[in-house]
């Protein structure tokens, strides 16, 4: 008799050999002794030349993507909450991270070409930061809620709140007119980014959405969710236009490339950590174009470069880069 | 004994309190009593997500007869920062089995009630198990509390038995990543026979008015 185990084993070890012929693996970064990088905790340039993390000793550390060489570290805290993000452009870099718990949280923008602080604003806790297409405003959001800054003024432009609960994940149109929340109240939420005026929302789950990110030039949203489903969304009806087939694991974060057409799912086998599997989507046609799987590494951060998706992982003292077709 | 009123009636004939107002001293009394009562903390927040699930049914007996993990009766009264009971709170919790697993795909070891007269609440359950993939997280119950005229309180129950304290959950609270106060860590009492072990703890609950 073939045990439960010998068959778990064989359906998990398929699809390691096929991701291991996949997936590229571009460079790999020893970190000093000691030293890690939490999940979310790094960020790739969309431009494909600089990999940035907030490292768990308190340190913001820089390489270059290509030859794994420090460009530049600055002090960063590795707090409970924390992010970092470069522009589409690559011009900018946000760090932000929480100073006060629940309460009070900064983000500091530097230049990536002189490192020097452009600006540096006062804002709620947060998980995540992200910057307009044009680079010229910014989001973070967080268990209290979010907001929208406008870079030039340094104001910020709107908070927004789900009636309990905060939000985990947001996404701004390609045209940077519209903003989408992934809302702990289980909601998806879509905003004018300008005004901070509610457009549209979208529950179609009892569970909370995870992950959410404008496709299709705008015209789509794709909303991960705990449930391991995907979801492709109207962003004006609130309405769902169709599912993905069904996903293998929690959703963690969706990321969808400059054509629209394009997602990288990263997703979490564990509870709260384990992130060691993506698949790449074709979002028209509903199928995989790569998976990648490698267990006893975390993902901590990527990005569409070109045409291939650019990630970093960590294990033990290591950050490694690798690539999607 | 003296009562507050008389002690207070005292103080002002002793020239310890010296009344000076157009109004009369029983209703000033009445006012300084209202406003000496003990003020109370708002309970810190904690992270919701990302397990939570919406439409839970008022049930207070999360355990059912058989379930494994050491039983726990959970209590404990909602007020608000004024120390004023809050009679109209909803609070709705969620956590694990003690395996380590939520479950989304019923309504298993989730559950909500309508606080009581005197704020009080009740849940019977287990205690939580920690995740399986043996990440930082500790043992908890989380918790969402909403009553009308009040922003909602979204926090978790931590345990102080959770062996990753230490016994000493003052000390040790931030091994934790999510845990940045040990104020929501509670202690916890032990009851039952040996074989039967049965875990009682208090959480109280203070919200803030909008």
């Amino acid at each position: 008799m073939r045990s439960n185990t010998s068959v778990f084993l064989l359906l998990f070890s398929l699809p390691i050999t096929v991701m291991a012929q996949s997936a590229r693996q571009e460079t790999t970064i020893t970190l000093p002794a000691g030293v890690s990088v939490d999940l979310a905790s790094a960020s790739v340039s969309p431009t494909g030349d600089l990999v940035a993390a907030i490292c768990t000793d308190d340190m913001l550390r820089v390489w270059s993507a290509k030859s794994g060489e420090l460009v530049r570290s600055l002090k960063a805290n590795a707090g409970a909450h924390s992010a970092v993000q470069f522009s589409a452009d690559g011009r900018l870099l946000a760090v932000a991270y929480e100073i006060v718990a629940y309460e009070k949280g900064t983000i500091q923008v530097f230049s990536v070409d002189s490192w020097k602080l452009e600006q540096e604003l006062t804002s709620l806790p947060l998980y995540a930061v992200i910057f307009s297409p044009d680079s010229r405003r910014l989001s973070n959001t967080g268990d209290l809620g979010t907001e929208i800054w406008d870079l030039e003024t340094q104001k910020r432009m709107a908070r927004l709140s789900p009636p309990f609960g905060g939000s985990v994940a947001l996404s701004f149109s390609p045209d940077g007119r519209w903003l989408a929340t992934a809302d702990q109240d289980t909601f998806v939420r879509v905003y004018e980014a300008r005004t901070g005026n509610s457009h549209s929302s979208w529950q179609g789950s009892l569970l909370e959405p995870t992950a959410v990110a404008f496709a299709a030039g705008g015209k789509s949203l794709v909303v991960g969710r705990i449930d391991k489903t995907v979801s492709i969304v109207d962003p004006d009806a609130g309405k769902i236009i169709r599912e993905l087939p069904k996903q293998p694991g929690l959703i963690w974060s969706i990321d969808v490339a400059a054509d629209g057409k394009r997602a990288l799912i990263a997703y979490n086998h564990g509870e709260l950590s384990d992130i060691h599997h993506l698949t790449l989507w074709d979002l028209d046609k509903g199928t995989i174009l790569t998976d990648f799987q490698k267990p006893g590494v975390n993902l901590v951060g990527g990005a569409f470069a070109g045409d291939h998706y650019l990630f970093a992982v960590v294990s033990s003292n290591q950050l490694t880069l690798w690539s999607l077709p | 004994m003296l009562t507050r009123r008389d002690m207070l009636q005292k103080c002002a004939a002793l020239g310890s309190i010296v009344i000076a107002s157009q109004f009369y001293p029983e209703a000033l009394l009445a006012a300084f009593q209202e406003s000496e009562k003990q003020l109370r903390k708002p309970t810190p927040p904690n992270t919701m997500g990302p397990f939570y699930k919406r439409l839970v049914p008022v049930n207070g007996v999360l355990r059912s007869p058989g379930d494994s993990g050491i039983p726990l009766d959970l209590s404990g009264q909602v007020f608000d920062t004024r120390g004023d009971v809050v009679a109209d709170a909803t609070i709705e919790i969620w956590q694990t089995n003690h395996r380590g697993y939520y479950d989304l795909q019923g309504y298993r070891y989730r559950g909500k009630a309508n606080v009581d007269k005197s704020g009080a609440y009740r849940f019977e359950s287990v205690i939580p198990g920690h995740y399986p993939d043996k990440s930082r997280i500790c043992q908890h119950i989380h918790y969402l509390v909403q009553a009308p005229g009040y922003k909602p309180l979204v926090t978790q129950l931590y345990f102080a038995t959770d062996p990753v304290f230490e016994g000493d959950p003052a000390k040790n609270y931030a091994r934790d990543p999510l845990l940045q106060t040990p104020e929501l860590i509670r202690p916890v009492m032990l009851t039952g026979e040996p074989n039967e072990v049965h875990a009682k703890v208090q959480f109280e609950l203070c919200i803030e008015r909008l």
